[in-house]
C-alpha cells in the first residue's frame, strides 16, 4: 500500500514538472521536446498502472509482493541494467553528431532507462519466467 | 514442467483468488502457474499440493 501511494507521489510530482516547463516556456515546442513530453507521458502512464496494480492486490486482501512478483522485478532490473549500458553507449557515439547540450542528453539517457524498465517489466510479465 | 492445477482446482470447487489466499500469493501467480507461463518455488509446489491433498508429482508433472 505504501509502495502504491509512494508511485502515484512520483507520478503526480513527474506531472506537476511537466506542466510547470509546459506553461514556462513560450509555446514553441521542438520536436525532440513534444518527443520527450511523450515519453514522460508513458513512464507516468506506466506508473499509474502499476500504482493502481498493487492498490487492487490490497484490496483483494492479496500480498503486495510474492515469489513470482519478486523474481518479475529481479529479472526485469537485470535486463534493464544489461540494455541501459548498451543504451548509453549509443548515446555517447550519437551526442557527437548531434550538437544537444550536456543536462539534454543526461536526461535523454535517464529517460530512455525508465522507458527500458518498463519495457522488460512488460516484455517479462507477458512471457513469464520458466526458470529453465 | 505442466500441472494439473486448474484440473484440481475444478474438483475442489476453487476460483483463482480462493486458491492465491490459501498459499498466500497474488491470483496472478496462479494465472501465471496454469498457463505454464512460471514454475513454482518448492515451496509454493507443497503449499499447492498440500492445499488439494495431494503429492507434489501428481501436481505437478516433471517431463
Amino acid at each position: 500500500m505504501k509502495k502504491a501511494v509512494i508511485v502515484f507521489i512520483v507520478a503526480a510530482l513527474v506531472l506537476a514538472t511537466v506542466g510547470l516547463w509546459i506553461f514556462s516556456s513560450s509555446g514553441n515546442f521542438k520536436p525532440a521536446d513534444i518527443a520527450s513530453f511523450g515519453i514522460m507521458i508513458l513512464v507516468v502512464v506506466f506508473a499509474v498502472f502499476f500504482g493502481v496494480k498493487r492498490l487492487t492486490s490490497a484490496k483483494r486482501g492479496e500480498p503486495p509482493e510474492d515469489e513470482l512478483s519478486k523474481k518479475v522485478m529481479r529479472k526485469t532490473s537485470s535486463l534493464s541494467y544489461f540494455i541501459s549500458l548498451y543504451l548509453w553507449l549509443a548515446i555517447m557515439y550519437f551526442s557527437d553528431k548531434f550538437n544537444y547540450e550536456t543536462h539534454t542528453i543526461i536526461g535523454i539517457g535517464i529517460l530512455g532507462m525508465a522507458v527500458v524498465f518498463a519495457v522488460c517489466w512488460l516484455v517479462i510479465n507477458f512471457t513469464g519466467i520458466k526458470n529453465e | 514442467m505442466n500441472n494439473r492445477i486448474k484440473e484440481y482446482r475444478a474438483k475442489f470447487n476453487l476460483t483463482q483468488e480462493d486458491l492465491a489466499k490459501k498459499v498466500n500469493v497474488r491470483r496472478e501467480t496462479i494465472v501465471f502457474l496454469e498457463k505454464n507461463k512460471y514454475n513454482p518455488s518448492l515451496k509454493l509446489a507443497y503449499d499447492i499440493a498440500r492445499v488439494f491433498d495431494s503429492k507434489i508429482e501428481e501436481i505437478f508433472l516433471f517431463e
